[in-house]
């Protein structure tokens, strides 16, 4: 067997062999897999008290954001003070914030799911994810609540632990 | 007692005028400028306005350099000129409208001056005068000695970003000493490493000091100033610990070869930055 053919038979064996394992960690997560957040904006005793502006976004293992679940601002101005959001999210995309944008709301416990599909509207991968939550407040103060999770085919449920101007966080991963 | 006091004074006045007269020349204020804002989200743009002034305080305003010349590198790399401009006893600010998206760079930059050193007199007193290699046969007294020509420049220097960072304004014009940040001002994060490189005559310069200081110094007991000089390549690295405004004073001397106006060159870049919240 001449040299060159025997490298291109060992790099295609040594392909196969990587893309393997590649292969079975790229399926996507089960179609009836989705993420319900139950959400707190807590109660502060402040003067003058202005709602906060909420950032809740998904990023990978990467690093890299690929889903921006919710969105409550006021103007677009201050869009820039969710720091982490806008530095990450917000300042790449102006369609998505657009077309995400909400209301802001006051103090109360929230409620919303999270389809397991990303910006684009694609499933996403099995994997590691980070679950983020930016909330800044006017004449107030920002938390960051930042919580990894590992999407595949078992259910799950996390309390993560309040910050200042984060209350309670509940996510619950189901298979339905 | 009082003798000895007085005597005191006198060395005392003596060395602080001295010490006026060199810093005058070797070791004037930094120039810097400070902007309002870093960042834009607003959709249609935004008002931002921009302090100028020199100072040894980091954002400390003290004497009052012009703005005058303050220009902005938008994101297509045409220039523009700032609205506005007002100059105050110890500052001068300025406004401009950011509402093109991208990077843009504003600099207040003065034209390079000249400044010969030379030795005079038979007591070898040092004198300075204001004139380049070509202007300075004329000034010069006969047995002038040990005549070197400085060439001075400072560039004070900021980037805003109007939501997606772009990198045309990050380009250097190859003149004296420049920054080119590698990390972009945009993405610079507290606790996370930053790089710029540093040239000089468009050619990665090694050996550029720089002394980068945080906000605030008036209200904490340490300077906490990191400091650092390029590398071979001209890199310069550090880790800004928190979030909050920055300058960073960067400084080269060296010999010129073949200039035509100077022997040496003593060039500056003052970059304001912001370093943000993880």
């Amino acid at each position: 067997m001449n040299l060159a053919l025997k490298t291109v038979l060992k790099s295609s064996a040594l392909v196969a062999a990587l893309s393997a394992p590649l292969m079975a960690q790229a399926a996507p997560i089960p179609t009836n897999a989705q993420m319900d957040v139950e959400f707190e904006i807590p109660y502060i005793k402040a003067s003058p008290y202005a709602r906060p502006y909420v950032a809740i976004w998904i990023e990978d293992a990467n690093r890299k954001p690929v889903r921006t679940i919710e969105l409550w601002v006021g103007k677009d101005e201050w869009l820039k003070d969710l720091r982490s959001w806008w530095r990450k999210v917000g300042r790449y995309d102006r369609e998505l914030v657009d077309a995400v944008t909400s209301a802001t709301r006051t103090v109360g416990e929230y409620r919303f799911t999270w389809d397991g599909l990303d910006d684009s509207g694609q499933r996403v991968e099995q994997g590691e994810y980070t679950f983020y939550a930016e909330s800044v407040r006017e004449h107030g103060g920002r938390s960051v609540i930042r919580q990894k999770l590992n999407l595949a085919d078992k259910a799950f449920k996390i309390d993560i632990k309040p910050a200042v101007e984060i209350g309670n966080v509940v996510l619950t991963y189901k298979i339905k | 007692m009082i003798k000895n006091n007085k005597m005191k004074a006198a060395a005392l006045a003596c060395t602080v005028f001295a010490g006026l007269a060199v810093s005058a020349v070797a070791n004037a204020h930094p120039r810097w400028i400070l902007p309002s804002h870093f960042t834009v989200s607003k959709e249609g743009g935004d008002w931002l306005t921009f302090d100028v002034t020199a100072s040894h305080g980091t954002f400390v305003f003290d004497k009052p350099a012009g703005s005058e010349s303050a220009q902005v590198l938008m994101p297509d790399g045409r220039f523009e000129r700032p609205n506005f401009v007002i100059r105050g006893k110890r500052r001068s600010i300025f406004d401009f409208h950011f509402s093109e998206e991208g990077t843009h760079k504003v600099a207040v930059n003065n034209e390079p001056s000249y400044w010969t050193e030379y030795k005079a007199g038979r007591r070898d007193t040092v004198k300075w005068a204001k004139a380049s290699k070509a202007e300075r046969e004329m000034l010069l007294p006969e047995k002038a000695r040990d005549v070197v020509t400085k060439i001075s420049f400072t560039r004070a220097e900021s980037y805003i970003t109007v939501g997606k960072p772009t990198q045309k304004a990050l380009e250097i014009e190859g003149k004296l000493l420049e920054l080119k940040p590698i990390t972009h001002p945009a993405d610079i994060v507290e606790g996370e490493e930053v790089t710029f490189q540093m040239f000089f005559n468009g050619e990665p310069q090694k050996g550029v000091t720089a002394d980068i200081t945080r906000e605030g110094s008036l209200y904490r007991n340490h300077q906490e100033q990191i400091e650092v000089e390029s590398d071979k390549d001209g890199y310069i690295r550090f880790v800004p610990e928190h979030a909050g405004r920055y300058l960073m004073r960067a400084h080269y001397s060296g010999d010129l070869k073949n200039h035509p106006l100077a022997d040496k060159a003593g060039v500056n870049v003052h970059l304001t930055f912001e370093a943000v919240l993880q």
